[in-house]
């Protein structure tokens, strides 16, 4: 009974209270961090947003094209070329613009053929390469049209008196990787260029959101009383409004153009941001560190810099997450009517728009812009719903 | 209850006055006159212009004359096309683009919802997988690639849709997908948000405890009260599907008023784009208003005296 009572007692092993040692005290920071690894989403996201930015950088490398290259003989030519064979190893394309062009090396080279005999009555093209007549009759493509049926041949292309309707072989189109555009130009080269710019005004946009919605909100909150009141009804009258009316206006105003995308939307959007700051500001001023630095004298200013808006930051960090998909959105579709930067500068909205009279042959002239607005828009989402997460002093464990 | 709507209302009021205002002064600090041409016109055409138009009254005098036509819905003639007046055109385009919004916010509802209850019920199995991938995607994908991939894939390569128009009935699935697609997906994960968040309360345990089917327990207590937020979201849903239709009724050729913006925008039809603007957040201001009164009469949590 006596022993039994003591081994009640017994004294920790020496390893057994080393394993409960204080865990290293981590800073609100450091702690987010830590989380936001944790979350495979956002981890993805950033990834993506880290791959994106790399390529608007250095994207240029990969491409000895520049964005505004024009060559017309080399329009609206796909990634993937689909050959004919017509002898002796010779390869060529044929243009849904019924035109022929002569495939060497694998696609590293291309040449368009010059047409010997063209009838647009007939409606043919022919030409002579290594010493054989090639015809594209294009006379088809009215009955495959009506036919109903998308997979019709449009065209037959006769060689020495054989017909073809349907490509022998496929090659990647290895000067222009990504294919050109309707001005020949290397979609490759404007896709970069593109990112440049629509990232731009995304983080300048936002910028101007942040900057704007900052100082409203704070001032509103740290003042509070009458002044507050009569901010934060105007606040909710901007609220009420459909601001891509007011953005849209505001292009028509100034005249569309780099500056004017990033004034519109700074200047129209930073209503969310001034009440996010506010709340976050009333909440914070009653605290006694506030105090404290007032005791001291610390200015107005000081106050708001130093310690209201650094304490502030967790949701405003996630609020500009949030934004910047929303600018990319913007642009994007300010661009597609028509109202985005001006030609031969490109963001990935006006690529899309300019793709769209030819979207029934060249198609990819729409994924490639499309493709990347969602994935950019869908990496800053996932960002965006980690942070919140990870800087919610709530789930703080 | 009265003296809530009462107050809605005058804020609304003001706000209309506002985005008038706004859009007044905006459009009237354009430098250069509404008829400054590449070809600068004859001295005498652009006097008898503006003489027409009351272009030479002092600018408050034409902002008076403006705010009093506009009460009486006169937004005045089309500057780019003579003998058009804006109200007619707005009266041309609004009931298309109503018909394919209302399709669409409708579709909004009787899908967004159902799937965000649904993939909240099965939280963290497949169906719940397949409403969040189908939601997040939908959030990030633009309404214009939408629009275009449609066409593509069902009217170019399958043929199984007109391209343009609405002429059939079928011609408004397209258009329907492309304004809804963002405002779905959104209302799927808010609705989905919202029913595990109200799952958890106390109330729904008590519910369980007092032996009610699990039937019940959802539909009778949780899906009433979770439907909340999504309804104080219909109101700028409304909105984000009229603005939507700037692109997807370009996109189908629709005449709506989407066109009709888009159009005047590019022709820099000064009074068009104003009474465009003034109409369309008119529509949005009034839609949140009734939203917002809906809202107070549904939830009873919130004290309409305030």
């Amino acid at each position: 009974m006596e022993t039994k009572m003591t081994n009640k007692w017994e004294r920790l092993e020496l390893k057994a209270a080393e394993s409960e040692a204080v865990r290293k005290s981590l800073t609100y920071w450091q702690d987010a961090w830590r989380r936001l690894k944790k979350n495979v989403l956002s981890m993805v996201g950033l990834g993506i947003i880290i791959l994106l930015m790399l390529f608007a950088a250095f994207g240029n490398f990969f491409t000895e094209w520049s964005f505004s290259d024009q060559d017309l003989d080399m329009s609206n030519l796909p990634p993937t070329l689909d050959t004919f064979d017509i002898g002796d190893g010779t390869l060529v394309y044929v243009h849904k613009e019924y035109t022929l062009y002569l495939v060497e090396e694998d696609g590293a080279k291309l040449t368009k053929l010059p047409i010997e005999d063209k009838n647009v009555m007939k409606k043919y093209n022919g030409y002579t390469v290594d010493g054989k007549t090639v015809v594209i009759d294009y006379s088809l493509a009215a009955k495959a049209k009506q036919s109903g049926d998308a997979d019709a041949p449009k065209f037959q292309l006769i060689i020495d008196d054989q017909s073809f309707t349907v490509p022998t072989g496929q090659v990647y189109n290895k000067v222009y990787v990504l294919g050109t555009d309707r001005l020949g130009r290397d979609m490759l080269a404007r896709l970069i260029y593109g990112a440049r710019i629509s990232l731009l005004i995304a983080f300048i946009a936002t910028a101007v959101q942040f900057f704007i919605g900052v100082l409203y909100g704070g001032i509103s909150g740290y003042i509070g009383g009458t002044v507050d009141n009569i901010m934060m009804r105007i606040v909710d009258i901007i609220a009420t409004v459909p601001l891509l009316l007011y953005v849209i206006l505001l292009m028509v105003v100034i005249g569309p153009g780099l500056k004017t995308i990033c004034i519109a939307l700074g200047s129209v959007y930073w209503v969310n941001m001034a009440r996010i700051v506010r709340g976050q500001i009333l909440s914070i001023k009653e605290q006694e560190y506030v105090l404290a630095a007032r005791t001291i004298g610390a200015s107005t200013w000081r106050i708001m810099v130093r310690h209201l808006i650094p304490n502030a930051l967790g949701p405003i960090i996630v609020s500009l997450a949030m934004m910047i998909p929303n600018a990319i959105f913007t642009e994007a579709f300010l661009s597609f009517i028509g109202l985005g930067v001006n030609a031969p500068m490109a963001s990935w909205g006006t690529l899309a728009n300019d793709a769209v009279p030819g979207l029934r042959s060249y198609a990819y002239q729409l994924m490639l812009p499309s493709i990347l607005i969602s994935l950019t828009v869908l990496a800053f989402n996932f960002l965006g719903d980690g942070l919140r997460d990870a800087l919610d002093p709530r789930l703080r464990k | 209850m009265g003296r809530y709507v009462a107050r809605r209302f005058v804020s609304m009021i003001i706000t209309l006055w506002f985005v008038i205002t706004i859009t007044f002064f905006l459009m009237h600090s354009i430098p250069g006159g509404p008829f400054s041409r590449e070809k600068a016109l004859p001295e005498k055409v652009l006097e008898a212009l503006n003489e027409k138009y009351h272009l030479n009254d002092p600018l408050w005098k034409q902002y008076t004359d403006y705010l009093q036509g506009v009460v009486v819905l006169d937004f005045g003639p089309s500057f780019s096309r003579p003998g058009i007046f804006v109200w007619d055109k707005i009266q041309e385009g609004f009931p298309i683009s109503a018909k394919v919004g209302g399709i669409a916010s409708l579709f909004v509802i009787i899908a967004g919802i159902p799937a965000g209850v649904i993939s909240a019920l099965y939280q963290n199995k497949l169906p719940d997988y397949i409403v969040t991938v189908i939601a997040t995607v939908g959030v990030a994908v633009p309404s214009f690639v939408v629009a275009t991939l449609f066409i593509y894939v069902f009217s170019e390569k399958l043929m199984l849709v007109p391209a343009y128009g609405l002429e059939e009935i079928k011609s408004y699935i397209g258009p329907t997908i492309a304004l809804a697609g963002f405002s779905l997906s959104f209302v799927a994960r808010l609705s989905r948000s919202s029913l595990l968040e109200v799952m958890q309360q106390d109330y729904i345990r008590t519910a369980r405890a007092k032996g009610l089917s699990e039937l019940s327990v959802i539909f009778k207590h949780a899906i009433k009260n979770s439907l909340i937020p999504v309804i104080t979201y219909m109101g700028p849903t409304i909105a984000s599907i009229l603005t939507g239709s700037f692109v997807v009724e370009r996109i189908f050729a629709i005449p709506g008023m989407g066109k009709l913006f888009v159009e005047s925008v590019g022709n820099r039809d000064y009074t068009m784009i104003m009474g465009t603007t003034i109409f369309y957040a008119a529509f949005a201001i009034i839609m949140i208003f009734l939203v917002d009164i809906a809202y107070g009469i549904i939830d009873p949590r919130i004290k309409l005296g305030d």
